[in-house]
């Protein structure tokens, strides 16, 4: 299920402090540039018409290039699944939420409930979970291959992920080589390079590292943009560390890495679909640790970043899920929450990291569930209501009279079934003494039997033998070159 | 007449333990570490100095004391990681700019608790744990050499070996630069220093498996456990 959102976005800022920010980032960029630690970007840059310094590596950026690299940048395009029922249309209206985000080094277990380390199969089965979960509408990941050589680790994820979904699918794929790679095996799975531009289901997910800098990794940029291949930027400024602690002057920071990297993106290839975000996050003053689910990153990457996206014409991407909890718990809950209401409220197109906890260091595959529920709310939510004759129904008001019922109405069946009121299929709303005879289960607990049924009941569709056979012989290549200790 | 003796007491060392002017020039040292003002700081360490307080002196009894005071302050939730940060750079920047070059005259080693050569391994370009870690430790007393980010494995054993190291510590946040520690610890080893030192490695992805796999001496998941690993490691608790 993905939706819309029927209402006025959320707005905090006024036009003029929009500009402003905007105004600053030019700023920025034009008088304290960009470094740029790959001289392949640093060239392209240089022969787009920025001012260079191959010592420094500083790459200053002239307004008009970035005047021109959003004018060119698409203001609709679609993100397909393998199957075409989970296509997803990018455009100024439409919201979807996503499973996890990057490979995160720490897993929970379903059983034990300790910390471990994910594996290659933890990434298929949370893939497959992503893959049923209803509100989920594109894959990332809450586990990580850490059980294969390091060298090609995402190319294994890569794998699990393209077996185990039918979903779009949004995932890193650091530095050039990896992003050729991996771009080999989409291809392998649409059919063809051609195909894969033609019809693109997946998206690359890029960190360029604040405060203003490229690193060597971000050429997959590059690679990608070669192949016509959606990319979702995801520049974040701590603010307190990577970014002044004024959330507005770390907005700047982050800004002017997305558009840089957008720049980047259109000079290689004019009209590259591309995800613009503006992400603020507090830096925790007393562990140094970046704080997810702080009301400081729960407004930035709603309304800040939405509010420039919306400036930009761009669509963005953003934060449902996500807690700083180390356990699927009431702050945990919470923190879900507001990430995922502000972000929806706001009209963010993209929302991932549904499952994480523990700050983005693990994944739980309770979370996931209790993050589907949570953006069924937010969805339902978001959809508002209609107002008109048959909603108004004041014929039904008039015949059921004052002191009458509506419970047997027709006009009360037949909204019902057409979902007026929303039904959680997880979170509870039974009496104390129905709760306790059913065993006073807490919801992570629940969560846990729905997270088993799924794994035991539900596969996608699986790639032909043709195809699997390609992807392991492309990772099998990919080892013999790269692994050379 | 008292003027005239107010004066003479300022300007005469003492002989054997401290005396009162000298602890209150030394006092004036810690107080402007918890200014945060890098000028106060230097002033104070400035007139400490022209008023014959020892180098030694003024980096254990007043910067030092002035970092643990930060520190103390952190602990009960007064302050927090940046200023420990922003003590520790300022401190630093007094050591390295007056003190040191006057121990470098008189030739004095400083007593630090142990030298750490610490940095974030190559191809990885984060930095601001690494940044927190050294500031935690210089606060705790250690004397540290950062090399900063993407700093290659030759670039830790050559610092290692220029100023006699006791630690090396590693960082790194990405799992494509995490490899990046073992190397450097294979680097320590070809280079014959491995014995010499102990090696702490830290950053998201570092688990305490990872460090025992790359034979490391420890680990610690967050700045504050770094200081009391290496404590440990060096049985210096």
């Amino acid at each position: 299920m993905s939706g819309v959102l029927r209402g006025q976005k959320l707005r905090f800022l006024t036009k003029r402090e929009i500009e402003t920010i905007h105004n600053a980032t030019l700023e920025i960029l034009r008088t304290v540039g960009i470094k740029v630690f790959s001289d392949k970007i640093l060239k392209i840059f240089t022969e787009a018409g920025a001012e260079t310094n191959s010592e420094s590596r500083i790459v200053k950026i002239p307004e008009y290039l970035i005047k021109e690299a959003l004018k060119k940048a698409p203001k609709k395009f679609i993100l397909y699944g393998r199957n075409p029922k989970y296509n997803i249309i990018v455009d100024n209206k439409r919201i979807y939420f996503g499973l996890g985000g990057t490979p995160t080094p720490y897993f929970l277990d379903l059983e034990s409930g300790e910390f471990r380390r994910p594996t290659k199969k933890d990434v298929a089965e949370v893939t497959r979970l992503g893959d049923a979960l209803e509100n989920i509408s594109f894959i990332m990941t809450i586990a990580g291959a850490y059980d294969v050589p390091y060298e090609v680790q995402y190319l294994h994820e890569y794998e699990a992920i393209f077996n185990n979904t039918e979903k779009p699918i949004v995932y890193p794929a650091p530095g050039a080589e990896i992003a050729q790679y991996a771009l080999s095996m989409a291809s392998a799975v649409a059919g063809g390079e051609d195909e894969l531009r033609e019809k693109p289901f997946i998206c690359l997910y890029s960190e360029p590292p604040p405060p203003l800098m490229m690193a060597e990794t971000d050429e997959n940029l590059i690679e990608y943009a070669n192949h016509g291949v959606p990319i979702a930027l995801g520049p974040t400024s701590m603010a307190g560390s990577t970014g002044p602690v004024t959330l507005a002057g770390a907005a700047v920071v982050s800004n002017a890495q997305s558009l840089a990297a957008l720049t980047l993106i259109q000079t290689v290839n004019p009209s590259n679909p591309v995800f613009y975000a503006c992400w603020v996050a507090a830096t925790d003053p007393r562990t140094g640790r970046h704080a997810y689910g702080s009301p400081e990153f729960a407004f930035s990457t709603s309304v800040i970043n939405s509010q420039m996206a919306r400036f930009y014409e761009l669509p963005c991407f953003g934060f449902a899920g996500c807690p700083d909890s180390n356990f699927p718990d009431a702050q945990a809950g919470a923190e879900a929450m507001m990430m995922t209401l502000m972000n929806t409220l706001s009209g963010v197109n993209l929302m991932h990291d549904c499952g994480y906890v523990a700050g983005g260091d693990a994944g739980s595959m309770e979370m996931a569930v209790i993050c589907n529920e949570i953006c069924g709310i937010a969805l339902k939510i978001a959809k508002g209501i209609e107002v008109n004759d048959k909603t108004l129904a004041l014929d039904v008001i008039r015949e059921v009279g004052p002191g009458g019922h509506f419970l047997s109405h027709k006009h009360t069946l037949k909204f019902l079934e057409s979902g007026e009121i929303y039904i959680p299929k997880l979170f509870n709303r039974i009496s104390k003494e129905a709760w306790i005879k059913a065993g006073k289960k807490q919801i992570c607990e629940v969560a846990r039997d729905v997270v088993r049924k799924i794994l035991k009941e539900h596969s996608p569709e699986p790639l032909s033998p043709d195809v699997q056979q390609k992807l392991r012989e492309i990772i099998k290549n990919a080892e013999r070159k790269k692994i050379t200790r | 007449m008292h003027f005239y003796l107010f004066l003479k007491i300022k300007t005469v060392k003492g002989r054997g333990g401290v005396n009162l002017s000298e602890n209150e020039l030394l006092n004036q040292v810690a107080e402007a570490v918890l200014s945060f003002d890098e000028n106060k700081v230097i002033e104070a360490v400035r007139i400490a100095l022209k008023n014959g307080v020892n180098p030694i002196d003024i980096i254990e009894k007043g910067l030092t004391k002035g970092l643990r005071t930060v520190g103390d302050k952190f602990e009960t939730g007064e302050f927090f990681l940046m200023h420990m940060v922003a003590a520790a750079e300022i401190t630093k920047k007094a050591i390295d700019k007056i003190l040191q070059p006057e121990l470098s005259k008189s030739k004095t080693q400083r007593k630090a608790l142990g030298k750490v050569v610490i940095g974030t391994v190559a191809g990885d370009i984060h930095d601001i744990g690494k940044n927190i870690v050294a500031a935690m430790l210089l606060s705790a007393g250690f004397e540290v050499y950062d090399l900063g980010k993407d700093v290659p494995a030759e670039e830790f054993v050559k610092k290692v070996r220029e100023v006699d190291a006791d630690v090396v510590a590693l960082s790194a946040l990405l799992s494509t630069t995490l490899p990046m520690q073992r190397v450097v610890i294979e680097a320590l080893e070809s280079s014959g220093l491995r014995e010499k030192v102990k090696v702490i490695v830290g950053g998201a992805p570092v688990t305490k498996e990872w460090a025992e796999e790359i034979g490391a001496d420890g680990y610690a998941e967050n700045a504050i456990e770094a200081v009391n690993v290496l404590k440990r490691l060096l049985n210096l608790t």
